[in-house]
């Protein structure tokens, strides 16, 4: 363990003394005489009245993209062969808490075990992550989607084709519409938000948080 | 004949003001909004018309719709009538303004007594408003707010009076035309400085509020008040805002006088008034605001000897 080569201090969070050491220093009987700790405050505001708004403004015009970590809608997985890699094992629906995944299994032409019947009671559920977590092969996993209310609970309860078709999960790190990033959406019908498109390039969220005195680019996830 | 027609004038310039008046603090409200989103690094009001110009709309037209509450034991006569005569003050205080080159509702020869007179009344609505309205908090807030008010009066005249002393006539418009060559604001900075300060007290502006402190004190002696009653008070709130601001622009930075640009009279004025307005919503949204034994110590402590010491230094120099 290579303790003596961390640097705590690095590690600890930045005060505001830190980030802004020019408050410490003495100010002075000119500056408590002409009030410039006052005036320092007056131009940290009008620094911000022409600083870009940190506002996500969801759903007018912008939306949201999870990170993939993020449990929204379920989806199924399918292989590379395009075929569901379910294999109607049911330790999902042993695992739920809540008890809202049915699944039956039936042969299919090729033999192999694979779900008939497979619904998901999105109105119960808790989106804890458990079925995900269960699964042996990688089948069920819980998406980045989620806006789907609706006005009837029976809506709510979505099919094995439904689930084949959700979006997945958002892709990691810096890749192309990551999870982190605000993209450009505008507000439909249904009272969700669409991407304006699907290759939208948003910008990630930590860039521009103003923050004296650490780089741009060290970003926090 | 004649007489049928000046009074008709008259009348018809009065309405001009007073229209103009009302409906100052429509967009006032939609500014303030929007510069506190913006220095707190948010947006304002967005959505409820382009960048939220229609927010106040929607305010008065909530305002209106709300239920009239009249609490169980209160004061019903004082109850009603206190809003409006919170209201009043602040308009009368425009007849005496120029607004431009003999552009004005009245030309006083002593236009400055008459607003400061005018201006203390403004205290009634206050006192009524936290009386009638049978309530602790109500009734704290009002003699908490009325303390602050006739104690910031005091050096905002004597500020006012080293103006006079430089100008020597109380009359707004020579006040003004004594401006021309140098503003009020080179001669009397530390009477500018007593000037702003009680007038941010007087208008009830962080750091000022403590009397309102929207949520602290449950919003002092208009915590009774609902819907139409309740914008009465913030309609004389902003005009109060918008007085002083006026009075600033009018006694210490030369009023219509322009810097270096050739613009209509009229148009400087508004510019400057419209600066001031800024400041006002500029540091209330920069400090927090001040305890009120510290409030009450600055006006007696602080202020009236500031300004009693600048009468003494402009009078030394006038002489």
């Amino acid at each position: 363990m290579k303790l003596d080569s961390l640097d705590l201090n690095a590690l600890k969070p930045k005060t505001m003394n830190q980030l802004n050491p020019r408050t410490e220093k003495e100010q002075g009987w000119i500056g408590w005489m002409f009030f410039s700790d006052l005036f320092a405050g007056l131009a940290l505001t009008l620094k911000y009245l022409f600083s870009k708004p940190v506002t996500m403004q969801y759903p007018d015009k912008e939306k949201w993209r999870p990170y993939s970590r993020f449990r929204g809608h379920h989806f199924l997985r399918k292989d590379e062969h395009g075929q569901i890699k379910c294999v109607a094992c049911e330790l999902c629906a042993r695992i739920c808490p809540s008890a809202c995944i049915k699944v039956i299994p039936f042969e299919d032409e090729h033999g192999e075990r694979r779900p008939a019947v497979f619904d998901i009671d999105m109105g119960r559920c808790l989106y804890c992550g458990l079925c995900e977590d269960a699964c042996p092969v990688e089948a069920i996993a819980m998406g980045s989607h989620y806006e789907f209310s609706s006005y009837s609970a029976r809506d709510l309860l979505v099919h094995k084709q439904q689930l084949l078709t959700m979006p997945g999960k958002t892709p990691t790190g810096d890749a192309e519409g990551a999870g982190g990033t605000v993209v450009a959406a505008s507000l439909s019908d249904d009272g969700t938000a669409a991407e304006a498109s699907k290759q939208a390039q948003g910008y990630h969220w930590w860039d521009i948080i103003h923050r004296k005195g650490q780089p741009k680019s060290d970003r926090a996830p | 004949m004649s007489g049928v027609l000046e009074v008709g004038m008259m009348l018809l310039h009065v309405m001009i003001v007073l229209a103009v008046l009302f409906l100052m603090p429509i967009p006032f409200t939609w500014v303030e909004r929007k510069i506190a989103g913006h220095m707190q690094q948010r947006m304002g009001p967005m959505r409820v018309g382009w960048h939220g110009m229609l927010q106040p709309i929607a305010d008065v037209v909530k305002l209106i719709a709300k239920e009239d509450t009249i609490p169980d034991q209160a004061d019903r006569l004082l109850f009603k009538i206190a809003p409006i005569i919170a209201l009043v003050p602040p308009f009368a205080v425009f007849v005496a303004i120029p607004f431009a080159d003999n552009l004005y509702l009245s030309d006083m020869n002593v236009g400055v007594l008459y607003i400061i007179a005018v201006g203390g009344l403004e205290i009634y609505g206050v006192i009524f408003g936290g009386w009638a309205a049978n309530s602790k908090y109500a009734l704290l807030g009002s003699m908490r707010t009325c303390a602050q008010l006739i104690s910031y009066e005091i050096p905002m005249g004597f500020a006012i009076i080293g103006v006079m002393m430089l100008s020597q006539s109380m009359n707004l418009s020579d006040i003004v035309n004594a401006q021309a060559d140098t503003w009020n604001i080179v001669y009397q900075p530390i009477g500018f400085f007593v000037f702003f300060i009680a007038g941010l007290a007087e208008a009830q502006r962080i750091p000022f509020d403590m009397a309102e402190a929207e949520g602290d004190l449950g919003a002092g002696f208009h915590t009774e008040y609902s819907g139409m009653r309740f914008s009465y008070y913030m309609i004389s709130e902003y005009l109060v805002m918008l007085t002083i601001s006026v009075l600033c622009v009018i006694l210490y930075f030369g009023g219509w006088h322009g810097v270096l640009v050739p613009l209509p009279a009229l148009l400087w004025f508004s510019l400057k008034v419209g600066f001031f307005v800024y400041v006002f919503m500029w540091i209330r949204f920069t400090f927090p605001r001040y305890r009120y034994d510290q409030l009450m110590s600055i006006g007696w402590k602080v202020l009236l000897p500031l300004s009693l010491a600048n009468i003494l230094v402009t009078g030394l120099f006038v002489v």
